[in-house]
């Protein structure tokens, strides 16, 4: 018994016919640390998204060879910046399974990019961009993988620790599918000739209503099979607005945001008998504002610069506010609504004995309706360690598209809806607020900013 | 201005010495030496009491517990009197001597005298008299308001943005404790003779100024219903641009049966405050339009407070050239002109000036407000061709700008909170949540 605990840990030994469990990992080979070392230290270039949009306006082969080799500079170095940053974690944390896998998997793919060597010709860059596109594929449930991993090691970390972490590490992962996804992009309009307004990751013409219709059926459908039931959405405002966004990072936010507002909407009104719930579950009411442009002939606003054009620079944002009457969030909780892993579901409607409890811990407890969810979101996740990933069959599985951003298709689990919501949101220096009216709903104002005057954002 | 030199100065030079300032005896030499009974009494702490225990110690009222009341007003208000002119003495020599800041210093100052030489009330008769004095020194101190916005406007320059939005905050959170305790006493006392109020006229339940049974839609409705019946040329100083003529609808939903314990005036002049303010937006912008989007007020009860949202289709903010140009909607509630460019404008000056020089001043009440609407433009007191306002080419009821910062102090001082939040293009909404006293017995 004990000489099993004191045999040497540096070798696996088969004397006996079984393996020794390695305590401690091996360490990187030189290769690889050498590579690391030297991506991670040469600063990303501060490309701006002007810059990354321009390798596709105009669209040549030049530019589109231009734009391989920028991509096979920048990426290596933000996923050894990622790399470090797991390696960095407090060691108990990084022997978690799931965190293991994730690091394992980060090397990997940072190998294959920096040893890629730099496509001279449209068929080359035509292969690589084929097995670019797998590779966003197998990172598709990161997230959630890394939640389950962050669950797991709850009493290791920190809740400040797991917020920094995660913001660095997510801002980090849109920054590698921006610039990925972007050349895909590039990469198959070229090859269809298309002449579209919309390829590559900004859609100049996003409509917003679209989307809400779309995530909206989507949420609704989930809504029912999990809770019974679902609210209906109202949009007002100026439905018939659009402004250039990427468009998936849109669907990403506002799925998040119904989820929460279609659930809460439904728990509230949840002692009324099934038959008349359905009509008299109050709509969602969504209302589209896009940025406001100044014509009054009266405009004296202090940033005029005196031009005729009038346009007004004090917000090129544009607005969505999203209302539900789902109940409220309570003055316990919303201190918390914006810390990953914090999530009500999963507990009955009365425990709230515990409200500072937060629902970090190996909680299996599948009861109520998110049971299911919980198995859903671990299928979900199986399945993407694996290096599977969309269509596998999954009950909750990932949403259908161009590279939606997680695998999370649960109405709710872990917990990291809103976080990440809100990191999209300010991604482009937009912003993501929630304001509560205790008792009888929340307001979630969304404002993102216009890409097509944004040219300098830094990504 | 006042002229800082030796008294001899000053009492030779009457002509020089503004009208609006009361004459100082003393030098300043003799006043910095006799702060020492300042620092005595501010170095005592002030004796706080909750809401709760204003409707406690009131519900059972005795001659003796009356006469206590007394005393504690009596002795109480001197004590947070002396904070704030220590806090006025803090700020630098600059502001203090500004107008209006000056103003304040010296009514302080004659309050603090007056309250600390006060002798102590030991039967109803003395209370009386008492209640006369309270009422008089509410009176002289109507001006306040005003004054003090007129001169940390103008002072801002001199003071960091925090500062000077501190020090107001202070300066007006103080104010109305003070004036909530004094107008609960009046109250109690006039409740306890048997006396008539003429301020609280109806039936409600209440207990001294504090109503027990606070219906928040009757106080929506009757604020929606009396800024219907405004005069359309009040509040308007848009210089040429037409305002609609149709008032936009005040839709109340939520839960309407919502009921608490709170301060009516209160609750009714921040209602009072941003029905007005989404009215005026929702005319602006819908001026060419014959009907006009309503104004949905939303009633919340949540477990430990109740929650108002006022939410309107009026534009929001950096719309046009006069909705606010602000970086952050609580920039509104602020005094400093970094942050709010609005107190720097001469006719907001203006206006506050000539509101300064009026007799009755600004207490910071919708009553005040829709007495003001009754009375006719040219009988105003104070008011002729040496009306500043006048001169800077403002109405009599242009915009002082207080509203919204009055409104955040009013919800926050007993720990409520206040939030506007704007959809740029769309409308504002504001949230104002009051803290529910828990079974009030």
């Amino acid at each position: 018994m004990n000489s099993r605990l004191h045999r040497p840990l540096t070798s696996i030994s088969s004397r006996r016919g079984y393996i020794t469990p390695r305590r401690a990992p091996a360490a990187n080979t030189r290769q690889v640390t050498e590579l690391l070392d030297k991506h991670a230290s040469s600063p990303p270039r501060p490309l701006n998204l002007s810059a990354l949009l321009s390798f596709g306006r105009p669209l040549t082969p030049e530019s589109l060879l231009a734009s391989v080799s920028y991509a096979l500079e920048e990426i290596p170095k933000r996923l050894a910046t990622r790399v470090r940053s797991i390696e960095a974690l407090p060691f108990i944390v990084g022997t978690n399974p799931y965190v293991s896998n994730i690091l394992s998997s980060y090397k990997q793919s940072f190998l294959w990019f920096a040893t890629y060597p730099t496509p001279k010709t449209i068929e080359e860059n035509a292969n690589f961009a084929e097995m670019l596109e797998e590779l966003v594929e197998i990172h598709a449930n990161d997230i959630p993988t890394m939640a389950k991993g962050f669950q797991e090691c709850a009493r290791y970390l920190s809740p400040e620790e797991i917020n920094q972490f995660l913001d660095g590490a997510i801002r980090n992962r849109i920054s590698v599918r921006l610039i990925a996804e972007q050349h895909v992009a590039l990469s198959r309009a070229f090859q269809s000739q298309e002449k579209a307004c919309n390829f590559g990751v900004v859609n100049t013409i996003t409509s917003p209503a679209q989307m809400v219709r779309m995530c909206g059926s989507f949420v609704s459908e989930l809504c029912e099979a999990t809770l019974g039931a679902s609210p209906s959405i109202v949009i007002d405002g100026y439905p018939d607005s659009t402004f250039a966004y990427v468009p998936v990072h849109l669907e990403y936010i506002l799925t998040e945001i119904l989820k929460n507002s279609f659930r809460a909407t439904v728990e509230n009104h949840s002692r009324q008998s099934p038959a008349t719930r359905a009509q008299s579950l109050p709509p969602v009411m969504v209302t589209l504002s896009p940025p406001p442009r100044v014509t009054d002939s009266a405009c004296r606003s202090s940033n005029s610069s005196g031009s005729n054009s009038n346009v007004s620079t004090l917000s090129n944002f544009y607005s969505i506010r999203v209302r539900d009457q789902g109940g409220g969030v309570s003055s316990s909780h919303i201190s918390k609504i914006f810390s990953y892993a914090f999530t009500t579901a999963g507990r009955s409607a009365d425990s709230d004995s515990n409200p500072d409890a937060y629902d970090y811990g190996d909680s299996g407890d599948g009861g109520g309706p998110y049971a299911a969810q919980h198995v859903g979101g671990i299928a979900a996740i199986a399945e993407g360690v694996g290096g599977g990933g969309a269509g596998q069959g999954n009950l909750f599985g990932e949403i259908t598209g161009k590279g939606l951003q997680t695998g999370l298709g649960t109405i709710a689990g872990l917990g990291y809806g809103l976080p990440m919501s809100r990191l999209y949101a300010k991604y482009f220096g937009g912003s993501l607020d929630l304001v509560s009216l205790e008792g009888w709903g929340s307001d979630v104002f969304l404002k993102l900013r216009c890409l097509d005057e944004a040219g300098d954002s830094a990504i | 201005m006042i002229s800082q030199s030796s008294s001899s100065r000053v009492s030779r030079c009457r002509i020089c010495r503004p009208r609006s300032f009361t004459v100082r005896h003393e030098s300043t030499a003799l006043h910095f030496y006799q702060n020492k009974q300042l620092d005595l009494y501010a170095s005592r702490e002030a004796k706080r009491l909750t809401l709760r225990q204003l409707v406690f110690f009131g519900r059972s009222m005795t001659e003796e517990r009356l006469i206590q009341s007394a005393n504690y007003v009596r002795t109480e208000l001197p004590v947070r009197i002396a904070h704030r002119l220590r806090d006025l003495q803090a700020l630098p020599y600059v502001v203090v001597t500004q107008e209006g800041v000056a103003k304040v210093y010296e009514l302080y100052w004659s309050a603090f005298e007056q309250f600390r030489r006060y002798p102590p009330i030991t039967n109803i008769k003395e209370n009386e008299a008492f209640c006369e004095f309270l009422r008089r020194i509410l009176d002289e101190h109507g001006s306040v308001i005003p004054n003090l916005s007129l001169g940390l406007s103008i002072s801002s320059p001199y003071l960091t943005p925090d500062a000077l939005d501190s020090f107001m905050r202070r300066m007006l959170v103080s104010r109305i404790s003070r004036r909530v305790l004094t107008q609960h006493h009046l109250a109690l006392s006039d409740t306890f003779v048997g006396k008539k109020s003429t301020r609280y006229t109806d039936s409600e339940p209440r207990v001294g100024i504090i109503y027990t049974g606070l219906d928040v839609r009757r106080s929506i409705e009757k604020c929606a219903k009396l800024l219907k019946q405004r005069p359309s040329d009040v509040g308007s100083d848009y210089e040429g641009v037409e305002m609609g003529a149709v008032s936009p609808e005040v839709v109340i939903e939520g839960n309407l049966e919502t009921k608490f314990s709170y301060i009516r005036e209160h609750l009714e002049y921040i209602v009072f405050e941003l029905l007005k303010n989404s009215m005026r937006a929702t005319r602006l912008k819908h001026r060419q339009s014959s009907s006009v989007p309503p104004i949905v007020a939303t009633i919340a009860l949540g477990a430990n407070d109740i929650g108002i949202r006022i939410s309107d289709q009026g534009g929001g903010f950096n719309f046009n050239a006069h909705s606010p140009q602000v970086k952050t909607p609580s920039d509104l509630c602020s005094f400093s002109h970094v942050r709010n460019p609005q107190r720097m404008e001469d006719s907001r000056l203006g206006t506050l000036r000539s509101v300064s020089s009026r007799r009755e001043g600004v207490w910071a009440t919708v009553h005040e407000q829709v007495e003001s609407w009754q009375k006719p433009q040219d009988s105003e007191n104070g008011g002729g061709n040496d009306d500043p306002g006048k001169k800077a080419g403002v109405g009599r009821h242009s915009r002082l700008g207080i509203g919204l910062p009055m409104s955040n102090i009013f919800a926050t001082y007993l720990g409520g909170s206040l939030d506007i939040v704007s959809l740029d293009g769309w409308g504002t909404d504001v949230y104002v949540r009051l803290p529910k006293l828990v079974s009030l017995r």
